[in-house]
């Protein structure tokens, strides 16, 4: 193998490429040194803490969530990426429309410095795409909730906030749950 | 056939019959006879407040060397005497048993001599053949002194009042006195080993009677007995490969007594770190064993034998699936463990001298990459963090290039490992 690569990928809906790249590179410096999305957060560097989670579309296995830091371009090359900043939209007037995600950290006020939202808000989007596909019981929402984003490390807000959102957004969005709740809706862990 | 014929026939079968009976009967006679048990080493009764705390110290290190907790824990609460630990034979399952010392679920009502018994000899009190995962087979010549201080040891313990699990065994595994017979094969003969006087002595003795090391490590016969004309050789055991540990092959995979003893200690040394079968061994045995006794077993594994210096690997040799494998290691696994297989201290494991990829099968490589490790705490502050297991983003086809790339470049082995071997490896790992 060469020491470079050729380097191309759908990012956001966005062809990249080709770019001659370090062979050994990581997603995240990708992103951060050559694309210009700084939006991804780096921390631990070893895989752990998830605050660089970025959204891999691979046809036949749907969405799913990979950490930047220590996934290579020569891994990704070829594939749909999705990063936070391709979460929020843009209305037919040009204003910035934060996804339901997003809001719904806005309204329960899930973060404080926010370093580790991005991966949340990321992991979050898969969960509630993966659901659409595969609905889950209404009473089973907190288990998947927490399967879905007990990986991510927060400092600030404890989780529950961010837990309590995901939720919320849910069990308030049609067709990502079966039955009829019978849970009471926590508000307290 | 005539009448005086079919006389002759029955006469012939009757005598083969009887002939089948006699020795069966002498074999179970045999096979559920506890032999001799040689004389307590201490009276029990006229002992010392100091002589007592001597065994007491004595037997928990008989029981952490000879690793009983790692069977007969509770794998629900943890406590290290209660049973109930599953163990998956191809036989059936069985239990590890309370051995606290409970009057109705233990061992409370067990003599020292009971004890000896049933630890070198594989019989509980009334006449009640143990199944050999009890290893027996190893333990057989166990030292009296150490099944004394042993015994002391337990019945100080408290109890734990939990009942035993019925073993699930297959037919005809399922008729215990059946065992009778295996032991009158297979059971080794012979007394206690003397007091070793020597490290190589000792180190012995740790290994193959305390530690039972052979019990995974060594080949089983097809009467699944240890196959000790192969001792130590390697073995594929409960879905995952138990390498060779003799000393040769110990040296070529980069072994050494001090990267042994750090192992054994520690759970981590540049060979690699303690999972699967023997993360538990390290947690309730070697993490607690006298340094001395941990560097007698380093010292009788190696036998004097020096590592084999390895040329650094710049790269791996370019075959027609190395270059895919490559891909996979950068993409998936050098972003941890390094573009050289460095790796990161108490994080990550180094690869370029870990030596699961040295081992002739590959079935550890592609049950760690697809299943990943969780988080450990290993032992004196040695530690490494959880690694995410990748079966949902390798195709068999991947695999196989990303083993053989691995098995290339620092495993010195071919890369000759089909996607087919890879589909073999996870249905052997999936069966367990």
């Amino acid at each position: 193998m060469q020491q470079r690569i050729q380097f191309s990928a759908t990012i956001n809906g966005q062809k990249t490429g080709p770019h001659e790249l370090p062979k050994d590179l990581m997603m995240i410096e990708f992103l951060q040194e050559y694309a210009g999305l700084n939006g991804t957060r780096l921390g631990c560097g070893q895989g752990v803490c998830r605050a660089c989670t970025i959204i891999v579309d691979e046809p036949g296995k749907g969405p799913h969530a990979v950490p930047a830091c220590v996934t290579g371009v020569a891994w990704l090359n070829g594939k749909s990426l999705r990063t936070i900043e391709g979460a929020a939209r843009t209305d037919d007037t040009g204003r910035i429309m934060a996804s339901a995600v997003q809001k719904a950290f806005l309204e329960h006020f899930s973060f404080q410095c926010g370093y580790c939202t991005p991966g949340f808000v990321n992991s979050a989007t898969v969960l509630m795409e993966q659901l659409q596909a595969r609905p889950v019981d209404a009473d089973a929402v907190e288990e998947a909730v927490e399967a879905a984003l007990d990986k991510h490390i927060c400092r600030c807000t404890g989780y529950v906030r961010y837990y309590h959102a995901v939720r919320d957004l849910i069990l308030a969005t049609p067709g990502l749950t079966t039955g009829q709740r019978t849970r009471e809706v926590s508000r307290h862990g | 056939m005539d009448k005086a014929q079919r006389s002759k026939f029955t006469r012939i079968a009757a005598g083969i019959a009887a002939a089948a009976v006699v020795v069966l009967g002498g074999m179970y006679i045999a096979g559920s006879a506890s032999g001799s048990v040689p004389p307590a080493t201490v009276d029990f009764a006229n002992i010392s407040a100091e002589q007592k705390q001597k065994l007491f110290d004595r037997g928990l290190q008989v029981f952490r060397a000879a690793d009983c907790a790692a069977c007969h824990s509770s794998p629900t609460t943890g406590a290290e005497l209660a049973g109930g630990m599953a163990m998956v034979t191809p036989m059936g399952t069985l239990y590890g048993t309370n051995i606290s010392p409970s009057r109705e679920h233990g061992i409370g009502k067990w003599s020292a001599d009971d004890l000896y018994r049933a630890v070198a000899r594989g019989m509980a009190p009334g006449r009640k053949n143990l199944y050999p995962a009890m290893p027996y087979a190893s333990y057989h010549d166990i030292t009296r002194a150490d099944v004394d201080a042993l015994w002391v040891w337990l019945q100080a313990q408290s109890a734990v009042e939990v009942a035993n699990r019925s073993p699930e065994m297959n037919f005809p595994f399922s008729i215990r006195p059946g065992l009778a017979l295996w032991n009158a094969l297979e059971r080794p003969a012979g007394g206690p080993a003397p007091e070793a006087v020597n490290t190589l002595d000792r180190g012995a003795y740790l290994v193959n009677t305390l530690g039972h090391c052979g019990e995974c490590h060594t080949p089983r016969t097809s009467s699944f007995a240890m196959d000790l004309k192969q001792s130590l050789a390697g073995n594929v055991i409960e879905g995952a490969y138990a390498p060779d540990l003799r000393p040769k092959s110990m040296a070529a995979r980069g072994w050494s007594e001090r990267d042994l003893l750090q192992f054994l200690r520690t759970g981590l040394s540049p060979q690699g770190v303690m999972t699967m079968g023997m993360f538990p061994v390290l947690q309730h045995s070697s993490a607690h064993m006298e340094e001395a006794d941990l560097k007698a077993m380093a010292a009788y594994l190696m036998q004097g034998e020096k590592p084999e210096s390895r040329p650094p690997v710049a790269e791996a040799p370019q075959t027609s699936t190395s270059a895919n494998g490559e891909r996979v290691y950068l993409g998936l696994c050098a972003g941890c463990h390094g573009v050289d297989g460095q790796g990161q201290p108490h994080s990550s494991l180094r690869l370029d001298t870990n030596t699961t990829a040295m081992f002739p099968t590959p079935l550890n490589l592609v049950r760690v990459i697809r299943e990943g490790l969780p988080e450990r705490d290993l032992a004196h502050g040695e530690r490494m963090q959880a690694m995410p297991g990748f079966a949902d983003q390798l195709s068999h086809e991947d695999m196989a290039d990303l083993v053989n790339y691995m098995r290339l470049r620092w495993g010195r082995q071919k890369g000759d490992v089909t996607p087919s071997q890879v589909a073999d490896a996870i249905r052997s790992a999936e069966s367990h």
